[in-house]
């Protein structure tokens, strides 16, 4: 007998072949989120609340959902740094973006403890040295308060002022540091070298993407005429 | 005899006179797991887990090359260059000290899994030498000798090898930074010829020898050559002893990714550089030490777990090491790790808050496995 052909993978088998989903909303929805949080588990039984008693409960019966992979239970672990390094990631290889993460990380702190340890004694407590501190203050300080949007009334487009999402803020100060670092640059230069500096202009409000910040800003502020076009 | 410290170029001779014998702290406290004893020779069990700083001069002087690259760059960020004192190190301190001189050249080998601390031994071992006043002979790394060489010059020595001029004149140049005492002191015992014009006169300080490695590349890999014979044969005279350091010495005997005009292999006997190194880890001469380290990071067709002196040199390799003394370098200790951990946490280099908590360090200890190397890359980012 001829083998028969699995219609959906298209690979010849003589058992059919079940695709079994494992992510996204393909689960039931009696599965539960996982907990990686060490405390969670740590807490003795007398501090519970009900809600966390009857949650401890239902963990028993219930099935669980599959952990992702960026799902950690470091004490290190950070949404934001994972977020950007997904953004940073190209054709998923995620090993590659991670370790030019970390080696941006550690490329802001050498050159700060550099500053640090030539600094005289009372501009010490001025000198920031922390990677993460400074990760955070930049993005912080380049996420717009107001952005433009593509509105078309009556055959004409025009940008209108717009009120961000903090998720929609957070994605461009990261959306065009990375772009910033990979078009605007020597083609030579490392990205964690090309990162770690635009990373510290940035947390000294200054460099190209505050720049970018500041002209997305000068025009909201020019189109303020168009703003009742907006209905949401 | 020469005086300790005569091979030291005298910006670092300075640096000598300032060290202390005790552990009184000076100045500030420094933590429990620093040693203010700056002098290789006076290290002993009480000093294990411990670092100790070598100044800055000295450094430059003794280790143009040699060190890794990370530990270069953790001295540029600190601004000061600690090592460890191990069990590995101490033992072979001890060996050196008991050693006597008028027996053939003792060989030991330092061999572990990777990133566990053999180059840094080395490195610990070369520095104790050059303090004692002993003629270094430092080859940072056999496989770049291997791999990798842009310029492959038929050697007009011998027809059937080949010349590397680059890394001999790298070489050279880090030699000469190194040994100023030495070269201008030993003396050629022949006539060496280079060329139609050039030559070297007998009875002529070696420092004329490497000036014309160096000025003429061409030649250099024979000058390392004659370098190397010169100070083996005037080695058991007594007037100097000789620590020949090799690291990654299972390069020597292994494979290489060099090929000929006519793409056919070349086995590193076939280069002039390996040659003669071969000669120089031979027992066949007294008055000094050979230690070598293995490495797999850098080696060429050897699978990534192998560590053993067996795995790694291969059958011709250990034929021509044995017998030697093998020194196993493993991860730290609980006590060494410990004391790297608080190092860190002093040069404020984890940055991270969550460092400084107790779960912090449980996980640095689990995600490194108390490997060195791990543990540095882990800090790395934190």
């Amino acid at each position: 007998t001829s083998a028969r052909v699995c219609r959906g993978c298209s690979r010849a088998s003589p058992v059919p072949c079940r695709m079994v989903p494992v992510r996204w909303s393909r689960y039931s929805p009696s599965y539960l989120e996982p907990e990686v949080k060490k405390e969670y588990y740590q807490k003795p039984a007398e501090e519970l609340t009900e809600e966390e008693r009857e949650q401890m409960n239902l963990k028993a019966v219930r099935p669980i959902k599959a952990a992702p992979p960026t799902l950690s239970s470091s004490v290190f672990s950070d949404p934001m740094i994972s977020k950007f390094t997904n953004m940073m990631m190209k054709s998923g290889n995620k090993v590659l973006a991670r370790s030019l993460m970390s080696q941006t990380l550690e490329a802001i702190k050498r050159k700060q403890l550099e500053k640090y340890h030539k600094a005289p004694e009372n501009e010490k407590e001025t000198i920031e040295c922390n990677p993460y501190v400074i990760f955070h203050q930049a993005l912080k300080n380049c996420q717009p308060i107001i952005g433009l949007s593509n509105i078309t009334k009556g055959g004409k487009t025009y940008q209108v002022p717009v009120p961000l999402t903090d998720n929609r803020k957070r994605f461009l100060a990261m959306k065009w540091l990375i772009t910033e670092c990979r078009e605007n640059k020597h083609r030579r230069t490392m990205m964690p070298e090309k990162l770690s500096q635009e990373l510290l202009l940035a947390f000294n409000n200054e460099g190209p993407v505050i720049k970018r910040k500041h002209v997305l800003h000068k025009m909201a502020e020019a189109n303020r005429a168009y703003a009742h076009f907006r209905w949401w | 005899q020469l005086h300790r410290g005569q091979a030291l170029h005298t910006t670092a001779r300075d640096g000598l006179s300032s060290v202390s014998s005790q552990d009184v702290p000076a100045g500030r406290p420094r933590a429990v797991f620093h040693t203010s004893e700056s002098d290789p020779a006076k290290h002993t069990e009480q000093h294990e887990a411990r670092l100790y700083d070598i100044p800055l001069e000295e450094v430059k002087a003794v280790f143009p090359h040699g060190l890794p690259h990370r530990f270069q760059q953790q001295i540029q960020t600190f601004n000061e260059a600690r090592v460890m004192v191990r069990k590995p190190a101490l033992e072979l301190l001890s060996y050196l000290k008991s050693s006597n001189f008028s027996h053939p050249a003792v060989r030991y080998v330092i061999y572990g899994e990777r990133g566990t601390g053999k180059t840094m031994t080395l490195c610990h071992v070369v520095h104790y030498c050059s303090r004692q006043g002993w003629l270094v002979l430092h080859i940072p790394d056999a496989h770049l000798w291997v791999k990798n060489c842009k310029e492959l010059l038929q050697s007009s020595y011998n027809k059937d090898r080949l010349d590397q001029p680059l890394q001999a004149s790298v070489w050279l140049k880090n030699f000469k930074t190194s040994n100023e005492r030495f070269l201008q002191e030993i003396k050629t015992q022949k006539k060496y010829i280079w060329g139609k014009q050039e030559s070297t006169e007998e009875g002529r300080p070696l420092r004329e020898v490497v000036e014309q490695g160096l000025a003429r590349v061409r030649s250099a890999s024979d000058a390392v050559g004659v370098v190397l014979r010169e100070i083996k044969q005037q080695s058991h005279r007594g007037s100097f002893r000789l620590l020949v350091a090799v690291d990654g010495v299972n390069a020597l005997w292994g494979r290489s990714t060099l090929r000929k005009e006519d793409k056919s292999p070349v086995s590193p006997g076939e280069l002039t550089l390996v040659h003669n190194l071969r000669k120089m880890v031979m027992n066949d001469w007294s008055g000094g030490a050979i230690v070598t380290t293995l490495s797999q990071t850098g080696s060429l067709f050897k699978p990534s777990l192998a560590y053993t002196p067996q795995e790694l040199l291969g059958k011709e390799g250990f034929n021509a090491l044995d017998p030697f003394v093998p020194i196993p370098v493993p991860n730290y200790s609980p006590r060494e790790f410990e004391s790297c951990y608080g190092y860190y946490l002093e040069r404020r280099w984890l940055q991270h808050e969550k460092a400084h908590t107790e779960d912090g360090k449980a996980e640095l200890q689990f995600l490194s496995g108390s490997n060195p190397r791990q543990l540095d890359r882990l800090a790395g980012p934190l």
